[in-house]
């Protein structure tokens, strides 16, 4: 193996630097005594050619939506367009200080405020902050200004946050880290939103409900509305997960479905790469009741008078706005990842108006994957053991669909792990495993607008070939990968989380 | 593909959406353009800012102007790293678990703790979880339940951020002074002995190296923590803190992996002891082996994360910032630790450069005329900070921070920030425009 540790060349191997300004001496003697650094870190000493050999063989043994189909349900693994990577690039952004005066940032604001006006358009709602880094973080900022809502009603005392049993761990998570006890709702049969439980679940003591629509199995909520009615008649807030969003652009929006706050994952959506994990972007949109306790400040435009400098040249000034002292202040130190903002407005242009096609073909493209692996000929359909279950009994699902691989389970043993480590060995990325917990042996599968017809037809070819395949052949998958199944126990019991120093592997 | 499922139009494929919430007409927004035509809007637009590079630059504040070497951009934004998901399935995976590993080692390295995860959000968000992690670490045992005590000196914006973090489990914040040199209060610092946590910066957000820090763990005992926020840069020449016994450090990553970016995407650094282990946020990875004995890495200790334990989990961070800690490891493996050390020269060298060509100029203050800075320090000019700073504006230099915008009664302050970056003809003209800035307002 390579491993950068084992690099120890002479000091100075991997850099060219210019002198300091000032003599080492001199500037040793502006560092107090008691606190200079006794021994530098152990670092590696390598050479430029030698860390581009290490990161070479490193990125080989690393799975991208570059290297094949990335059906992870869920997690929106489009194709991330090269020209974002270039634009990112500029000066203009990269080396762009958030603190800089307005009249340094027009592009810039310019380009926050058309987001920040596309993404409310597109989801239904009044005003947007891009302020949050992740999705996570952006449901975490919109239930931070739900709770303040609340408390500016004298409604402080609401404590409760109701969560479907399918709704993303996040959801959770967030709203029990701004002090909220969760209340989860089992789904009804076949998956959608009881409204039966509902109606059980809300009280006084409801602050809000969090959901995505289409849900985690990938099934549009058609009783969203009645939903929204009886969480608000009993003083709660909607709020929509916007993992999903890549369902339903231009057909249709959280605001007429009834939500007050919602988040986007520009990550997911809007094409900015995940990055191994990330960074992401997860700006929110509030309707009005809740737009001042948004973080602070929000990108405004005026109309240019004479005497303002030029600016980008579409008559109208930029500049940051206050959101007052209702606002929750700040949640990210700066104005949010920029470089993901600026990703997806370049990302969005290319769609402009027809932004809904991007939609149609993501349903398309997971409708038409779903029957063609439920829908075998007949020569195929002979040779499989055992066919999945539905996740959902449904005509039609949304962008995403689930199976359950528990008939596979009962007949010869074969788990969805299983099934998920064999397609690693076909070439591809397995779906997501075991999510929403409520379906068995869950393998969801999410295979966005930007795959072939190609490549789904390929797909469900070869997973009808796993559902053929010698059972031992698939619980003792993967084969062909560059390590084989990894010892997870081993990790958590011994837990080696840094290089112990020296050589390595040891013994 | 419509046909195969016996659907004739896209309309079938939305027939699940009640008719009532659809949406009839289209989306008001610009025409389509190509690839050729977003690239010169981008040009265009993006060409209409200021860049720091622009001009001399003295603005810092916790992001730095600095250099990044060509090849870490380039091999972080190898397709296999930028385009891959977080690693759930390891047996395809390897190449970014092990670089996050050894991510895991250097910073382990840099500030001399055992545990470090693989990124928060930034330098804010780093700070105020390490602050919900150590309450719930410590609250049990603690005589000052839900307490924890912050440096007065702790800039607003990251304030704020703690306050939203710290809100929901019932924190009380409360603050620990400083004297007129800017060093923190030793004597006052007693009072958070029993509490959860105290929460320093070194150097602080003047950019102060407060030497008196080194003694703080001593007085507030084993059982409250002791969390640092750090200028990674300067663990090239300063001691790291876990030297000096802190429990927890955290910071800004940025400056190793990429430019000032207009604030994000950056990344925080997360390092704590083993006592904080099952309670710490974030991804963490760890090595193992795979079934025919090679070695592996995974990622471990995921009970503590949201995808498995929920509401419970230790915080709902699930996307971080894993591909700038990537290039964040690149340029340190490039440094090494000779690289790293004439880095955090090079800084102090403008540092005690500018510093003194500033203190030249008369009715020009520095704030703290007895301390030693790293990266920043603050003056007192006459008139306004944003006055004097706009005049610096129009002579072409970005003069540093309006102090007034972080707290009241500094008003007439200006936080200069300096790189590795900063030259002799950057800090000339900082001093000519400030000389000019005199002459204007005192003639």
């Amino acid at each position: 193996m390579s491993d950068i540790f084992s690099f120890r060349g002479a000091p100075g191997t991997g850099w060219s630097q210019p002198s300091p300004i000032l003599e080492e001496s001199e500037v040793r003697k502006s560092i107090p005594d008691g606190i200079s650094r006794k021994s530098l870190p152990g670092w590696p000493r390598a050479s430029e050619p030698e860390i581009v050999r290490h990161y070479t063989w490193l990125s080989n043994r690393n799975f991208g939506i570059d290297t094949g189909f990335y059906p992870l349900g869920s997690c929106t693994m489009k194709h991330n367009p090269r020209l974002n990577e270039r634009i990112v690039q500029l000066p203009g952004i990269d080396r762009i200080h958030p603190l800089q005066p307005e009249s340094h940032l027009q592009g810039l604001l310019s380009i926050f405020f058309e987001m920040q006006e596309m993404l409310a358009e597109c989801s239904g709602m009044d005003s947007v902050t891009l302020q949050p880094v992740a999705g996570a973080q952006g449901e975490f900022t919109a239930i931070r200004c739900i709770q303040e809502y609340h408390k500016s009603n004298g409604e402080g005392n609401r404590d409760k946050v109701i969560v479907p049993d399918s709704a993303h761990g996040t959801n959770p998570a967030s709203a029990s880290m701004c002090g909220y006890d969760i209340v989860e709702i089992p789904s009804a049969e076949g998956g959608c939103l009881d409204l039966d439980a509902l109606r059980a679940a809300v009280g006084d003591d409801t602050a809000a409900m969090m959901i995505t629509n289409p849900s985690t199995l990938g099934l549009f909520e058609v009783e969203i509305t009645e939903a929204a009615r009886i969480v608000h008649e009993a003083g709660g807030q909607m709020y929509y997960d916007g993992a999903n969003f890549n369902a339903i652009i231009g057909k249709t929006d959280p605001g007429r479905m009834g939500f007050d706050a919602v988040h986007y994952n520009l990550h997911k959506t809007f094409s900015q790469p995940h990055g191994g994990g990330g960074p992401g972007s997860g700006p929110i949109g509030v309707r009005e009741h809740l737009s001042r306790f948004l973080p602070t400040p929000v990108a405004a435009r005026k109309v240019r008078e004479p005497e303002d400098p030029e600016g980008v040249g579409d008559g109208f000034w930029y500049f940051w706005e206050d959101v007052g002292q209702s606002s929750i202040g700040k949640v990210q130190q700066w104005h949010g990842n920029a470089g993901a903002v600026v990703r997806a407005w370049a990302f969005y242009r290319r769609y402009g108006r027809e932004l809904e096609l991007m939609s149609e073909h993501a349903v398309l493209n997971s409708n038409y994957l779903r029957h063609i692996i439920m829908n075998p000929d007949k020569e195929t359909a002979e040779g499989i053991h055992c066919m999945p279950a539905e996740g959902a009994e449904t005509e039609l699902v949304m962008h995403e669909f689930t199976l359950s691989m528990a008939p596979l389970k009962e007949l010869n043993g074969v788990t969805g792990k299983d099934v998920a480590k064999r397609l690693l060995d076909y070439g591809y990325m397995s779906p997501t495993l075991y999510f929403p917990q409520i379906v068995p042996e869950c393998l969801m599968i999410e295979p966005t607008e930007t795959e072939s017809k190609e490549v789904l037809d390929q797909f469900a070819s070869d997973l009808h070939s796993v559902l053929s395949e010698d059972p031992e052949t698939v619980t003792s998958a993967p084969h062909t990968t560059i390590v084989k199944r990894v010892d997870e126990v081993w990790a958590a019991r011994n837990l080696v989380l840094r290089h112990p120093g020296g050589d390595f592997p040891g013994q | 593909m419509l046909e195969a499922m016996g659907m004739s139009s896209m309309d079938d494929l939305f027939s699940n959406i009640p008719v009532g919430i659809r949406r009839a007409e289209p989306l008001p927004l610009p025409d389509p353009q190509s690839e050729e035509e977003i690239w010169a809007d981008a040009q265009r637009i993006l060409g209409s800012n200021v860049s720091l590079d622009d001009r001399p630059s003295f603005l810092s504040a916790g992001l730095s102007r600095n250099f990044v070497p060509s090849v870490v951009g380039m091999l972080a934004t190898r397709g296999e790293f930028l385009t891959s998901y977080t690693p759930y399935q390891p047996e395809v995976s390897q190449g970014m678990l092990q670089a996050m590993w050894e991510f895991q080692t250097m910073i382990c390295e840099l500030v001399d703790l055992p545990i470090s995860n693989v990124s928060m959000y930034d330098a804010s968000t780093a700070a105020a979880e390490a602050i919900t992690c150590a309450v719930r670490v410590n609250n049990r045992k603690a005589l000052q339940k839900d307490i924890v005590y912050i440096s007065s000196l702790v800039p607003p914006h990251r304030m704020s951020v703690i306050r939203n973090y710290t809100i929901g489990a019932g924190i009380e914040i409360r603050t620990i002074e400083h004297d007129d040199s800017g060093n923190l209060l030793l004597s006052s610092a007693e009072s958070a002995t029993g509490s959860c946590a105290v929460y320093v910066e070194q150097p602080n957000s003047l950019g102060i190296v407060d030497i008196g820090l080194t003694e703080l763990k001593s007085i507030i005992g084993d059982e409250t923590s002791l969390i640092v926020g750090i200028d990674a840069v300067s663990l090239g020449v300063l001691e790291p803190p876990g030297k000096w016994g802190a429990d927890m450090v955290v910071g800004e990553g940025q400056p190793f992996g990429i430019g000032p970016t207009f604030g994000g995407p950056i990344y925080g650094i997360f390092a704590c002891s083993e006592k904080y282990l099952r309670q710490m946020p974030g991804r963490v990875v760890g090595q193992s082996w795979d079934t025919e004995g090679s070695l592996a890495f995974t990622l471990t200790l995921s009970t503590r994360e949201q995808h498995i334990r929920r509401h419970r989990a230790t915080s709902n961070i699930c996307s971080n910032e894993t591909l700038i800690a990537l290039m964040g490891a690149i340029h340190m493996s490039l440094l090494g630790p000779e690289g790293l050390e004439r880095l955090a020269l090079r800084v102090a060298a403008s540092t005690e450069a500018t510093k003194r060509s500033i203190s030249r100029i008369n009715s020009v203050e520095l704030v703290n005329p007895e301390s030693s800075n790293f990266r920043e320090f603050a003056i007192r000019v006459p008139g306004s900070a944003s006055d004097a700073l706009l005049h610096l504006d129009s002579n072409g230099v970005i003069g540093g921070l309006d102090l007034g915008m972080w707290w009241e009664g500094m008003s007439d302050c200006i936080l200069v920030g300096v790189d590795e970056r900063t030259s002799e003809d950057d800090i000339a003209a900082l001093h000519d425009g400030l000389r000019g800035w005199i002459e204007e307002v005192c003639g």
